[in-house]
């Protein structure tokens, strides 16, 4: 067990950032992704665990805040100086000495910036050149705090491709806070949704899309076409544009394709949409009814 | 059961930690400008207007009185102005969080910036004595005498930068906490006969303020002994207890403000 999570409740003033009542267990080398919307009480979760924040309650661990290591959303240094001498005094080590961190700045394509300073860098420069200090810290949990926003597209698809292909086959234990679903279908294995502080759902990736979607999920353009030919199957909730029609065996989906095949209808098939599970998961958590 | 933030991380102060303060330092301009250039000129500017009106035999003791009272902006300039500037732009950017993240803890990080801020002082002061003493005509001082002056040169060093470490952790702004440490550097300047006007010049009130000060008394009295003689130093001491003390305080508030993250 890395760390157990029970009653754990964060005030900024008298306003509750963060309630957990029911207990929350996380095991060694389990990637967790943290979703939820602005304010839901994902980074505050983070800082507590980190220790940067008073809470009430217990976080029951043997690791120490030192021997965690976190990307947090914002990350600044001084702009004095070339950053291979940030990076040489935080890891207390010589670049041209070090093989592993060479690697690691090869990995990354980061050897062009090593003599500029911070504030020259680009976004992803940036948040690559914590990302490699972060991953030298070789720490028992690391956490990633919204690690790729403010970055483009390419540039977020880029790095989030880095992230998957450094910790694939690595044992590390991850916590990984997003806005991004398709970064933590990429990443986590399990994932913990907040909504206003409190937990929504916390499971496996897979179990939760069965428990809140079924065995797969098809999504479609929510047009009145679409819509009538549709209306047969159960509806879960999504986004307004889209349609997300559940399928919970495999002679519903047979039917189902048959007929979106015969109609010409584009559609898109998921068994692990983050998304879809993750608005459906909240839409069971404040009693809201699904059509079909 | 109520938790509290934990902050004990375990990396300590290293060599290369103060490599990377000096090059910190260097690129503060602030620092350069008021610790080195600001004295230098200051000194040479008033030991000439001032020593032209004094006459032939005093003229040695108004020089050195001058240059005692300048070797002050030094310290203030470069522990408490440029070092607040320094910090309180990276406490702005939350740069002392981040590395308590990586494993700094909080007396490592001051200990290197005490270290190499303490080691630009002295190179200021070696290229102020090297300047002042090529261009002006000063006495040769008492070993006890010039030993009591570099150590209280240190010693308002250390007490200001913990003063405007404490201003920058409470205000948490650049702009605020250099408006502050502005404010304070000047008006310390004026009352404690730095800035051409002597204490005794002041009104009764501004006086009594500049007496509980020990730049009041190194600016006005140390050159009475710079080449030997008896000063009765209680007051001075006096005078060093009292701001200690009242940097204690500011410590222990700005800790008490700093107690919790609030984000």
């Amino acid at each position: 067990m890395l760390l157990t999570i029970k009653q754990l409740q964060v005030k900024y003033g008298s306003q509750t950032a963060l309630r957990i009542e029911e207990p929350l267990s996380f095991e060694r080398g389990e990637r967790i992704g943290v979703i939820g919307s602005n304010g839901a009480g994902k980074t505050t979760l983070v800082k507590a665990l980190l220790g940067l924040v008073d809470y009430q309650g217990s976080i029951i661990t043997q690791i120490r805040p030192e021997q965690m290591a976190v990307h947090m959303q914002s990350n600044s240094y001084v702009s004095t100086m070339p950053v291979r001498r940030i990076m040489e005094m935080i890891l207390d080590t010589n670049i041209k000495e070090n093989r592993e961190l060479q690697e690691l700045i090869g990995f990354f394509e980061f050897e062009g910036c090593l003599s500029k300073r911070f504030h020259a860098l680009s976004g992803g420069q940036k948040q690559k050149f914590t990302i490699i200090m972060v991953m030298m810290q070789k720490a028992e949990l690391t956490f990633y705090d919204e690690v790729t926003s403010g970055l483009d597209f390419e540039s977020r698809q880029k790095l989030t491709e880095k992230l998957v292909e450094w910790y694939r086959d690595k044992e590390d234990s991850l916590i990984i806070v997003s806005h991004y679903y398709e970064e933590l279908e990429q990443l986590a294995d399990k994932i913990l949704l907040l909504d206003e502080g409190r937990v929504i759902a916390y499971g496996n990736v897979k179990e939760l899309f069965l428990k809140y979607c079924g065995d797969a999920v098809y999504i479609l353009e929510n047009t009145p076409k679409n819509h009538s030919l549709a209306a047969e199957f159960r509806m879960l909730r999504s986004p307004d544009h889209l349609l997300a029609l559940s399928c919970r065996n495999k002679e519903e989906e047979r039917r189902m394709l048959s007929l979106f095949v015969e109609h010409n209808v584009d559609f898109k098939r998921s068994s692990s949409d983050i998304e879809i599970m993750s608005i459906n998961a909240k839409s069971c958590f404040y009693g809201e009814a699904v059509q079909g | 059961m109520n938790n509290k933030a934990i902050n004990n991380r375990k990396k300590g102060c290293s060599l290369r930690m103060i490599g990377y303060e000096l090059r910190n330092i260097n690129g503060n301009f602030m620092t350069h400008f008021f610790g080195i250039v600001f004295p230098n000129i200051m000194s040479l500017l008033f030991s000439t207007m001032i020593g032209k009106q004094a006459p032939d035999a005093s003229r040695p003791e108004v020089t050195i009185s001058v240059v005692i009272c300048m070797a002050l902006i030094m310290p203030m300039s470069i522990m408490f102005l440029g070092y607040g500037s320094l910090y309180s732009q990276e406490v702005e950017r939350e740069i002392p969080q981040r590395m308590h993240l990586f494993g700094f803890g909080e007396k490592s990080l001051i200990t290197a910036k005490i270290i190499v801020h303490l080691l630009f002082l002295t190179g200021a002061m070696l290229l102020y004595a090297v300047v002042q003493t090529l261009l002006l005509d000063i006495p040769r001082p008492a070993l006890s005498s010039l030993l009591i002056l570099l150590v209280s040169l240190y010693l308002i060093g250390v007490i200001f930068l913990v003063i405007v470490h404490c201003l920058a952790n409470i205000f948490r702004r650049f702009s605020v906490t250099f408006g502050v440490s502005m404010t304070i550097y000047f008006l310390l300047m004026m009352l404690t006969g730095m800035m051409g006007i002597s204490t005794d010049q002041l009104p009764a009130i501004w006086q009594k303020i500049a007496r509980m000060l020990p730049m009041t008394y190194i600016s006005n009295d140390f050159a009475g002994f710079w080449q030997g003689g008896s000063y009765n130093f209680m007051p001075y001491i006096q005078s060093c207890i009292f701001l200690a003390a009242l940097t204690g305080i500011l410590a222990m508030y700005a800790q008490y403000r700093g107690r919790r993250v609030r984000k």
